[in-house]
């Protein structure tokens, strides 16, 4: 619980109607998108400067209350939920663009601006943010740096990190760290943006972001193939990059992911084929044309059914579009999506579809698959009822073994999602007892109270 | 939805069902969508929070507070969250069922609480008592003046709500209803017949709009029957939580209107038909499945019936004006009709269209008063008119007496000069004679 004089000690420095305590409210912020997660905080405050978060900072220092950061709360994995109470700092009032710099080729920017607000202001002025998870229309950008996001966009842009060229943020201690700046190139001590990128929150609460920007593509190209069998679908993919061809896309939707997508878009995506895969190809005209041809012939000589070429731009938007609300719309069928962030490199695509159609029916579940194809990146997502005891063992066994192969591949348990309070067991696994050790002592070093985003990461033995 | 079993802390008459609040996934999509939350930026006060409560009452984890009742209130009803939702979740309608247990868990003090059996028990079910009827009376409707009404009780207001409710009310005309003959022939090679819904508030404060709406009828070739003793929609009771009025209406007009041999019900109040279209799902109950079914796929908002149809353009007069559309709620989110008005627009010669930003955002209903949400409420209008302003348009179009209201208020308080016309008005305009 936290004191009153605490809590009198935050009215007075963010007032009244940023600091929350009634119950309805805490109730509602203490979950995130994760199915099956959720704990109520003591306390929320909604800091709209930078002073206002230290001071928070500095609170939850001096009574040793936990203190755990909030987006919008579109995490998958668990990171914004306050398992062991305390303060919930949400950032999402502090949504201002602060700066475009266009001699620079940079935007600055408080820690909760929403993703595709940013897109939208510095696509205005002629430029392009790339990042563009499918959550962008509402996730804000401290929560993208600090699961270090992916997007659409990610085979050739590359993922949030990429762009991330400077952080302003507010230590466990109540200091203020800066780090990074304009300049492309520094190397001037320990690169600790590249640490706080990823870190879930675990490190410091991000106040002020700045991000690199580039000119968009001139021109581009945009692909619907449909397929009979899934893993032609994931043949093509690692057939595609082995021609050298990077798409900006290649997003992969399996039947159960088109059906429920369909029911929501209705679009006319082919309700019985066994997957379809959205390619786009950008940049200079002459390069799109090149790389278009490649795709198609590629595509015709693993064998898919059918291709589209989108007639325009706006077709290509509305194709994205349905593409970003597969994982809500498959939530349509069932109570309970479990859905997991499985990461492969991109040679054993067409064997991870084999291995999720083998356990699928070995655990009798329903299970619907999308994802980031090109980065081999898949969500196999089990549809499921918490409700019902039994299916869920089964869900949990099914992807007990999926990951056991991913890792034997040389993979990963989370592409994009991270660990959070989802996926604490898989970490040893992947990097074993060593790596889990250095990242202890990091976190230490950073945060020597355990007060910052405690319960994340690491499991309790771990600790 | 069952009224029998008991879930969680919700009492067991019109409760939500646990399945549709386990629906939602949590994902956010319709955050950006809420006008609620955009304004105020609180988790509760949007479609993922107010699901999120229904959800914590039913799980027995909160009780039926004041908050969420204030929540089930403060909601607008204007379900731009059922559209962004790829779930399926329907958080205005959560909320809806929701005030229907505010009644039962916070009963209203007897004056305020015979003062709305009185309208809706009594007045908007009979239309004969509503059009000789007092003023007040007939603005309680669904006109997004409810929305006020509930924040009155709820912020314990005083009456001068109705005061300056009066003030927006444009220049009455004598109720249409009365006047309407019982069967209108269609002009020209008939190509169908159609029973006309007419809302109680297009009777009663835009007779003018429900005239042209029969004269486009006729004149596109339909024989237009307009049964005299239908009742209200039912939509003022489901919206203030009055579940039981609300299905004997609903069986009434349902009963009145599958005794006519007609090809369609064409109403052209968009909250009218948004309520109608959902017949089948209240009156599930009483088992009349086929005949539910039916009705359901006769009614038709007017823009969906004529695009569907057809537009007959060979003798419209041309319209020399610019002008641009708001998408009502109950058109865009509650029925999914988007694309018709916009096409009929576009059929009528001489037309400029202007596509505003931001079309299908709630307009603010009546939020426009400077009582309670004072900056609030000015700020979902604002932000309309900006976009309105933004296109230059003359005219601004839309289908539903609430918004029609608003918009042609907001306009004046702001000085700006456009004219608000419903688009069969603007057909209207271009059907000669
Ligand atoms: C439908 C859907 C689609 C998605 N698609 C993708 C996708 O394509 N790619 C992808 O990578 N992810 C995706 N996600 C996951 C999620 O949207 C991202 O992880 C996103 O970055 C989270 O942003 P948020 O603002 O909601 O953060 P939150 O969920 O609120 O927080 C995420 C983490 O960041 C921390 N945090 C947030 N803000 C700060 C801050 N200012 N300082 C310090 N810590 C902070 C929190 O403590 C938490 O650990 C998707 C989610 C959904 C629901
Ligand atoms: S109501 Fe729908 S869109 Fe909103 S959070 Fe729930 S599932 Fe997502
Ligand atoms: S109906 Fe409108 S106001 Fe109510 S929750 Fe949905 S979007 Fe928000």
């Amino acid at each position: 619980m936290i004191s009153d004089t605490a809590i009198q000690h935050l009215i007075d420095k963010l007032g009244k109607e940023n600091v929350i305590t009634a119950a309805e409210d805490l109730l509602v912020l203490g979950y995130d998108s994760t199915p099956g997660l959720h704990a109520t905080p003591d306390l929320v405050v909604y800091p709209t400067n930078s002073e206002q978060v230290q001071s928070v900072m500095q609170v939850a220092r001096d009574y040793k209350v936990p203190i755990t950061p909030r987006g919008s709360g579109t995490g998958l994995s668990g990171g914004s939920i306050p398992v062991d109470g305390g303060i919930v700092i949400c950032l999402s009032k502090m949504n201002k663009i602060l700066e475009i710099d266009e001699e620079n080729l940079t935007a600055t920017c408080q820690a909760g601006v929403v993703t595709l607000d940013l897109f939208n202001a510095v696509a205005a002025k002629g430029l392009f943010y790339p990042p563009d998870p499918g959550s962008q229309k509402i996730s804000t950008l401290g929560g993208n740096v600090m699961e270090d996001a992916g997007g659409l966009r990610g085979l050739k842009y590359g993922v949030t990190r990429d762009y991330v060229m400077a952080l302003k943020c507010v230590l466990p201690d109540g200091s203020l760290l800066s780090t990074g700046g304009k300049s492309v190139k520094d190397v001037a001590g320990y690169a600790f943006k590249d640490l706080l990128v990823g870190s879930e929150g675990t490190l410091a609460i991000i106040t002020e972001i700045t991000v690199k920007l580039i000119p968009p593509p001139q021109d581009k190209r945009t692909f619907l193939a449909y397929f009979d069998d899934i893993r032609i679908a994931g043949e093509a993919v690692s057939k595609i990059i082995a021609a050298k061809i990077i798409p900006s896309t290649m997003e992969i939707m399996d039947k159960a992911t088109i059906n429920c997508v369909e029911d929501y878009v209705k679009i006319g995506l082919p309700r019985e084929m066994a997957a379809l895969l959205l390619i786009e190809v950008d940049g200079h005209p002459a390069m799109v044309t090149e790389e278009a041809e490649g795709v198609e012939r590629i595509l015709k000589e693993v064998g898919a059914a059918e291709v589209h070429i989108a007639k325009d731009a706006e077709e290509a938007a509305s194709l994205a579009a349905a593409r970003r609300t597969a994982l809500s719309a498959l939530a349509r069928v069932s109570p309970t999506t479990l859905l997991e962030d499985a990461t492969v490199p991109r040679s054993m695509l067409a064997e991870t579809f084999a291995l999720i159609e083998r356990l699928t029916k070995k655990y009798a579940l329903t299970v619907g698959t999308f994802g980031h194809a090109g980065d081999g990146n898949l969500h196999p997502t089990v549809l499921c009822d918490e409700r019902d005891a039994d299916e869920m063992k089964r869900a949990h066994a099914f992807y007990d073994e999926l990951y056991e192969q991913v890792l034997a591949w040389g993979g990963t348990v989370s592409g994009e999602h991270g660990i959070g309070i989802a996926k604490k067991k898989y970490l040893a696994r992947q990097i074993g007892p060593g790596g889990v050790a250095v990242m202890k002592r990091i976190k230490q070093a950073f945060d020597p109270e355990g007060i910052l985003n405690p319960g994340k990461i690491f499991t309790d033995g771990q600790e | 939805m069952t009224d029998k079993k008991k879930l969680g802390n919700f009492t067991s008459e019109n409760a939500p069902e646990y399945e549709d609040v386990l629906q939602c996934m949590r994902c956010g999509f319709c955050l950006p969508t809420c006008p609620t939350f955009s304004l105020t930026g609180r988790e509760r006060s949007s479609p993922r929070g107010r699901v999120a409560l229904a959800r914590a009452v039913s799980e027995g984890k909160l009780e039926f507070t004041e908050a969420v009742k204030e929540e089930a209130f403060f909601c607008l009803d204007c379900r731009a969250c059922t559209t962004a939702c790829p779930s399926g979740v329907r958080a205005g309608e959560v909320m809806e069922i929701c005030r229907s247990q505010a009644h039962q868990f916070f009963p209203l003090k007897h004056v305020s609480k015979s003062f709305r059996e009185f309208v809706l028990q009594k007045m908007l079910p009979n239309p004969g008592l509503l059009e000789t009827s007092m003023l007040p009376a007939r603005l309680y409707q669904k006109l997004g003046i409810q929305w006020l009404v509930r924040h009155s009780q709820l912020l314990k207001l005083g009456p001068e709500w109705v005061d300056k409710a009066e003030r927006m009310i444009p220049e009455l005309h004598p109720p249409l209803r009365p006047q309407l003959a019982d069967v209108i022939p269609a002009e020209g090679e008939q190509r169908g017949r159609v029973a006309f819904f007419l809302g109680c508030i297009m009777t009663l404060m835009y007779p003018e709009v429900s005239r042209q709406t029969v004269r486009v009828l006729t004149h596109q070739g339909f024989e237009v029957v307009t049964p005299k003793e239908q009742k209200c929609c039912g939509a003022p009771h489901l919206t203030e939580g009055d579940r039981d009025t609300t299905k004997l209406i609903a069986q009434h007009n349902l009963d009145l209107f599958m005794a006519l041999d007609v090809d369609a019900i064409v109403t052209d109040c968009a909250g009218c038909g948004a309520a109608l279209k959902e017949y089948e799902e209240l009156l599930e109950e009483a088992g009349e499945h086929d005949k539910l079914a039916t009705f359901r796929g006769k009614i038709k908002d007017v823009s969906e019936f004529l695009a569907e149809q057809g537009l007959r353009t060979e003798d419209l007069k041309p319209v020399e004006k610019i002008v641009t559309y708001h998408e009502p709620c109950h058109l865009c989110h509650a029925q999914g009709i988007s694309k018709q008005p916009r096409e009929l627009i576009k059929a009528i010669p001489g037309i400029v269209f202007r596509e505003m930003e931001e079309a299908s955002w709630c307009c603010g209903s009546a939020a426009t008063f400077s009582l309670k949400y004072t900056t609030e409420s000015q700020q979902i209008l604002d932000r309309k008119l900006e976009n309105v302003q933004a296109t230059g348009a003359e005219l601004l179009v839309t289908a539903n007496p609430g918004c029609h209201l608003q918009l042609a208020w907001g306009l004046k308080q702001a000085g700006l000069k456009q004219e608000v016309v419903h688009i069969t008005e603007l057909l209207g305009m271009a059907v000669s004679g």
